[in-house]
C-alpha cells in the first residue's frame, strides 16, 4: 500500500460550548487515509463522526464550536487554522464532500449542468465552453441517463438517486484527492443505494481517490470499506481492516453493535440490544465512555484506556482494558 | 377460527395536480388489488421501497384514508361499511404506531395526559382508573414511573417510541399497524424496541401489520411478508422462504441490494438497473418489466396473474405460470 497518506488527521479534538462550558464532541482522534483506499467512520448518532468530517473541511460552526487541538494534514500541509480564503480553494478542490441530502447543497433555481460548470470555473482556469464540455462529461461519467438532455434540468426534476449522482459529479469536478462522503446513501432506497455505492467504488479506483465514508450502517460499511474506524461518544474505540473488524470485533461496543443488527441473510435468533444510552456530552464519564453499558466492566475502566494494537495483529487496534489491554504499553 | 384481519382487493387512487399552477390532473394508483390475511397474534410484514404503497395500505386498513374499493374485515367485521359508532368501537381494537412518535405526541401535554386521552374519549374509567392504567402501560413499555408527568421533549428518540407504543396499547388493541416503527432509531435502540414489540406480541397475543423498508427488521420480526412494488403485492409468503429463496425478480433484487454486516457477503454490485417508475404512469404490463433482467414479450403486455405456488406462498410473475389443472 502507498505509504504516504493522502489525508492524515492527528490528535484532533473538536469542542462545543454548551451553557458556557466547552465539551469535546471529538476527542483525540487520529487516522490516515491513503490513495485508492476507503476508510469508513461508523457509529451511532452523536458519536462524533460528522463533526470529524466538518473539522476536516474547516466547517465547524464558529459561533459555538472550535478545533481545540490537533492537525489535519493534506499533502504535508496543516489545514487547521488556514485562512478562509485558502480553505475555500481546498473545499471542492483537493477535498470534496457529498452529504446525505443533496437538495441542501444544490441550488434549486439553477440548472444542474450550470452548477457543475460553475464549480469548474471557480476552481480551474477552464474557459466557459471547456467547462461546459467537462461538466457534461462528468454527468455522463456518473451514469445519468441521457446526460446531454438533462444538462439544463433543475434539481427538483431529478430523483433522489439522480441528485446524489449530480452531487458526485460536482465533487469529482476538480479531481479531488479526498472524497468525504457523509451518509451519502442513507436517504435512498436500497436498490438505489446499491447503485450509488457501486458508482462510488468504481470512481474511487478510477480517480485513485482516498475516500472517507461516514455512515451508521454496518451493512454499508461491509460493502464499501477497506478499513473501518468505530466511534463512540467522540472516541475512536476500534480500528481495523474491514475483514478483521467483522471477523473479530474486539471492543465490547463493536461486538454488541453487530449482535443488535437484525440480518436479512440469516435467522439470527434473539437480538441482543445494548442496554442504556450514550452518556450526554455534558456529563461524560472520566474513564471509558462505554463502561456504564459494558458487561465486561472492571475497576480499571474508571481510567480511559488507550487505543492499542492487538498482540497478534498490529493493524487491529482497540480501546479496551479487558479486550486489548494496554497497561503494560503505557 | 376467523382471521384477525382480512384485506381483499383494496384499491386506492389519488388525484393529483401537476404542471404549472397545478393545471394538469393525473391519477396515482397507490394501491391496486391488494389482498392479504393476518392471523390472530401474527406479525405480518409489508415491505417495499418509497412510494410502493405500503403506508397507504396501513392507513387504509384503519380507515385513516378511505379506500376506493375492496374490503377490510377485522375479526370478520367489515371495517369499510362500519358507521361512525361501529368504527369508533373497532378503532379501540386496532391502533397505529408511527415512525416519528414526536409528531404524534402533543408537545404541550404531559405524557400522562396524552396517554389517558383515548380512554377519556371512549369513556373508559374514572380519572383515578385512567391514571393507574397509564402508569401500568408505561411500566410495560419500560418507562420510569415519573414519565407520565413529563413532556415529549424531555425524552430521547427511543423513549419517545416507547411512549408511542404505550399510547397504542392503552386501549388494549388486538391489532397494531406499525409504520416504520424503528426506522428513525440507531441500531442499538432499534434492537431495544424490537425486543419490546416481540415481548408485547407474545404476552398479549397482539397481531401486527409491520410496515418497513428494512428486510432485516422484517425477517426478524415477521412470520409472513408481502413485497410491494408500485401499488401491488408482487410476492407473499413465509419469512425465511421469501428472503432465502425469493421467486419474483424484484424480491431477488431487493434482497441482493440489502446490505449485510459481513464483508464476505458484499452487496453484489451487478445491481438492478434503472429506478422505480412513476406511480403516475406505471409501465404497461408488469410494472417491473423495464428493470427486470428476465423480461419477456408477455411482460410488456399483460400484468401477470397471482399464482399460488404453494399453500402459503404466491407470486405475480410470468416466470411462474399457473399450474395446469389436475387431469
Amino acid at each position: 500500500m502507498n505509504s504516504a497518506p493522502a489525508l492524515a488527521v492527528e490528535a484532533l479534538t473538536t469542542e462545543f460550548r454548551i451553557e458556557g462550558r466547552w465539551h469535546a464532541a471529538v476527542r483525540d482522534v487520529s487516522f490516515a487515509v491513503t490513495r485508492n483506499e476507503t476508510l469508513a467512520l461508523v457509529g451511532e448518532s452523536g458519536c462524533g463522526k460528522s463533526i470529524t468530517a466538518l473539522s476536516i473541511m474547516g466547517l465547524v460552526p464558529k459561533a459555538n464550536g472550535r478545533i481545540k487541538s490537533g492537525r489535519v494534514v493534506l499533502d504535508g500541509r496543516d489545514l487547521v487554522g488556514l485562512p478562509e480564503a485558502q480553505m475555500e480553494k481546498v473545499r471542492g478542490g483537493a477535498i470534496a464532500m457529498i452529504f446525505q441530502e443533496p437538495m441542501t447543497s444544490l441550488n434549486p433555481v439553477l440548472p444542474v449542468g450550470f452548477q457543475i460548470q460553475e464549480t469548474l470555473r471557480y476552481h480551474t482556469s477552464l474557459a466557459p465552453a471547456q467547462a461546459r464540455a467537462r461538466a457534461l462529461e462528468l454527468l455522463s461519467h456518473v451514469k445519468i441517463p441521457s446526460a446531454a438532455r438533462r444538462f439544463g434540468d433543475y434539481p427538483h426534476q431529478f430523483s433522489g438517486g439522480m441528485r446524489q449522482r449530480v452531487m458526485i459529479a460536482m465533487a469529482l469536478a476538480c479531481n479531488p484527492r479526498i472524497l468525504l462522503a457523509d451518509e451519502p446513501t442513507t436517504a435512498l432506497d436500497v436498490t438505489i443505494q446499491a447503485q450509488v455505492l457501486a458508482l462510488l467504488a468504481e470512481l474511487k479506483s478510477e480517480y485513485g481517490m482516498a475516500m472517507l465514508f461516514i455512515t451508521h450502517n454496518l451493512g454499508v460499511v461491509a460493502s464499501i470499506a477497506d478499513r473501518v474506524a468505530v466511534m463512540y461518544a467522540g472516541d475512536i474505540i476500534e480500528m481495523a481492516s474491514v475483514d478483521a473488524l467483522f471477523a473479530r470485533p474486539t471492543h465490547p461496543y463493536t461486538e454488541a453493535l453487530l449482535s443488535s443488527i437484525p440480518r436479512v441473510d440469516r435467522h439470527a435468533g434473539d437480538l441482543k440490544p445494548i442496554a442504556g444510552q450514550v452518556p450526554p456530552i455534558t456529563s461524560m464519564p472520566q474513564g471509558c465512555r462505554y463502561a456504564d453499558r459494558c458487561p465486561l466492566r472492571v475497576a480499571q475502566c474508571a481510567t480511559m484506556p488507550p487505543l492499542v494494537a492487538l498482540a497478534d495483529d498490529a493493524t487491529h487496534r482497540a480501546r479496551c482494558w479487558v479486550r486489548a489491554g494496554g497497561a503494560a504499553l503505557q | 377460527m376467523t382471521a384477525l384481519l382480512e384485506v381483499r382487493n383494496l384499491v386506492k387512487t389519488f388525484a393529483v395536480r401537476r404542471g404549472f399552477m397545478g393545471g394538469d390532473r393525473a391519477t396515482v394508483h397507490a394501491l391496486s388489488d391488494v389482498s392479504f390475511t393476518v392471523e390472530q397474534g401474527e406479525a405480518f410484514g409489508l415491505v417495499g421501497e418509497s412510494g410502493c404503497g405500503k403506508s397507504t395500505a396501513g392507513r387504509a386498513i384503519l380507515r385513516l384514508i378511505e379506500a376506493d374499493s375492496g374490503r377490510v374485515l377485522f375479526n370478520g367485521e367489515n371495517v369499510h361499511d362500519a358507521d361512525a359508532r361501529q368504527l369508533r368501537r373497532l378503532r379501540r381494537r386496532m391502533q397505529i404506531v408511527f415512525q416519528d412518535p414526536y409528531s404524534s405526541l402533543n408537545p404541550r401535554r404531559t405524557i400522562g395526559r396524552t396517554l389517558g386521552e383515548p380512554m377519556r374519549v371512549h369513556g373508559l374509567g374514572s380519572p383515578r382508573e385512567i391514571a393507574a392504567r397509564v402508569r401500568a402501560v408505561l411500566a410495560e413499555v419500560g418507562m420510569p414511573s415519573d414519565a407520565a408527568d413529563k413532556y415529549p421533549h424531555e425524552f430521547s428518540g427511543g423513549q419517545r417510541q416507547r411512549i408511542g407504543i404505550a399510547r397504542a396499547l392503552v386501549l388494549e388493541p388486538e391489532l397494531i399497524v406499525a409504520d416504520e416503527p424503528v426506522s428513525a432509531l440507531d441500531v442499538s435502540i432499534q434492537a431495544q424496541i424490537l425486543v419490546l414489540l416481540r415481548g408485547l406480541q407474545e404476552r398479549r397475543r397482539l397481531g401486527f401489520v409491520f410496515i418497513s423498508h428494512d428486510l432485516g427488521v422484517v425477517r426478524h420480526f415477521c412470520r409472513t411478508v408481502a413485497v410491494m412494488y408500485l401499488g401491488r403485492i408482487v410476492e407473499q409468503g413465509r419469512v425465511p422462504q421469501i428472503f432465502d429463496e425469493p421467486l419474483h425478480p424484484y424480491t431477488r433484487a431487493l434482497r441482493a441490494a440489502s446490505p449485510v454486516p459481513d464483508p464476505k457477503a458484499r452487496v453484489i454490485m451487478t445491481r438492478l438497473e434503472g429506478e422505480v417508475a412513476s406511480a403516475l404512469a406505471p409501465p404497461r404490463g408488469c410494472h417491473f418489466h423495464p428493470r427486470c433482467p428476465h423480461a419477456m414479450p408477455v411482460c410488456r403486455e399483460t400484468y401477470p396473474p397471482w399464482v399460488q405456488v404453494a399453500a402459503d406462498r404466491g407470486v405475480a410473475c410470468h416466470l411462474y405460470p399457473a399450474p395446469a389443472a389436475p387431469t
